[in-house]
């Protein structure tokens, strides 16, 4: 993924950011040690859920005694076929909809409803020709931590050894700070970000650390804040 | 009922209920209702490769194969480590006390966080030392396990006002990256602010 982002001096530059992930330290193997794989395999398509065998046999009994004479539930052709480049689509009773209406339905914490209204989905504003802005605004490192949780983490990344400059700076900059740098994108520089179309919105935070000549720039996204909610409900 | 965590911090021991909260916790939720052209209800469904096929939700099953595309039952799996080594069970730490050890702020911004928890005390049991430290600005990390299996989570504790949070992930790969040069910023006018500053109701 891109982002389009300022420093300090206002020079923006398309640079990469990468997904940061947990460190894999276990694998599975087989039998004889051999590799193994996780794959995602089909269980039952829409043709073969309840819902149409009901359509079909009527009521639950005859279903039950159809389940028990033959399989209606499972297509020999496709059943375990393995999943890949899936996409997701809306379906009406009249088939695949290519135009859908939205509305969303906004509820409280307690689960009360409080507005319904159309769905607006926000562009993305991360690699557009508005670069991700250097807004200026600072929050030390040890107080970001106890007020966010930041619920997405990337390591923004240089493409080529004029970005390795550019990031080695802001990097730089940051680190002697021991603060994040408040990121925000759009027009007027004053949108949280939006990585994808109608995605979720993310307060953005840049921190750095420089080690040697080589450096570390982590692009810190949250939706939450690190408070204790009005209402708990338990779970577990 | 919900078992108590024990935690123990310089040698002293204490029991916290620990309660998962989430965004819709603080924040509510949004569901999104979707109708056809014609008004009637539209829901999402996965459609396969084949651009025909229709999945419903519980449609799809993860499974395991072998190097030849067999299936595998999980029970013939062995997990290892990354020498290739079989790995033990660990167990899960409501069964243990599990000692609290310092933590830093640039190991805790890299962790991919997985859920975040509130620590309350368990009945009869006091964490007035832990809460001290706690808004003293310690953090602490120690790994957890929720029902025991072969690996550990990380888990950090903090603090934030009264309050104290256990944060759950895995500590990720941060990378330092090299090439060469470095040259120091000019200022240019720049503030600091309070979180307070920073809405998050409206996201």
């Amino acid at each position: 993924m891109a982002i389009n982002i300022s420093n300090a001096q206002n020079r923006d530059a398309v640079v990469a950011v990468e997904t940061l992930y947990g460190k894999r330290e276990i694998r599975y193997v087989d039998g004889k040690g051999k590799p193994t794989a996780n794959v995602r395999v089909l269980k039952s398509d829409s043709e073969h859920e309840l819902p149409l065998l009901l359509k079909k046999h009527k009521d639950l009994n005859k279903v039950a005694k159809a389940l028990v004479k033959d399989d209606p539930e499972i297509d020999m052709d496709l059943t375990g076929m393995f999943l890949t480049d899936t996409s997701k689509v809306y379906v009406s009773p009249r088939g695949i909809v290519h135009l859908v209406e939205e509305f969303e339905l906004v509820y409280e914490p307690d689960g009360e409803l409080k507005t319904r209204r159309p769905r607006i989905k926000s562009s993305q504003n991360m690699n557009s020709e508005v670069p991700v802005r250097w807004t200026g605004k600072f929050i030390k490192k040890e107080e970001a931590v106890r007020r966010f949780v930041f619920t997405n983490t990337k390591q923004v990344v240089h493409v080529n050894g004029l970005t390795f400059d550019f990031l080695y700076q802001m990097a730089e900059d940051l680190a002697k700070r021991d603060s994040m740098l408040l990121l925000r994108g759009g027009e007027k520089g004053d949108e949280p970000l939006v990585m994808n179309r109608g995605g979720k919105p993310y307060n953005a935070f840049l921190e750095g650390r420089v080690k040697g000549e080589s450096y570390c720039l982590l692009l810190h996204m949250s939706n939450m804040e690190l408070k204790r909610p009005k209402v708990i409900i338990a779970d577990e | 009922m919900a078992k108590s965590l024990r935690l123990s911090l310089d040698g002293n021991e204490f029991e916290v209920m620990i309660t998962r909260i989430d965004r819709d916790d603080l924040y509510g939720r949004v569901e999104v209702e979707a109708f056809d052209e014609k008004g009637k209800p539209a829901e999402l469904k996965v459609l396969a490769a084949d651009g025909k096929t229709l999945i419903e939700r519980g449609g799809s099953a993860l499974a395991v194969v072998n190097e030849k595309g067999d299936s595998i039952e999980r029970s013939e799996l062995v997990p290892v480590d990354l020498e290739g080594e079989e790995l033990t069970k660990v167990e899960s730490s409501f069964n243990l006390t599990n000692e609290l050890s310092a933590a830093e702020v640039d190991d805790y911004l890299g962790l991919v966080v997985k859920s975040v928890y509130v620590l309350d005390p368990a009945e009869e049991s006091d964490i007035t030392y832990l809460a001290d430290h706690l808004e003293g600005g310690q953090m602490y990390k120690f790994p957890f396990s929720y029902r025991g299996g072969i690996e550990h989570d990380a888990a950090y504790i903090l603090g934030s006002g009264k309050d104290a949070f256990m944060i759950l992930g895995k500590d990720g790969e941060v990378d330092y990256l090299k090439l060469n040069q470095a040259t120091v910023l000019d200022p240019q006018e720049e503030v600091e602010i309070s979180a307070d500053e920073i809405s998050f109701d409206l996201l």
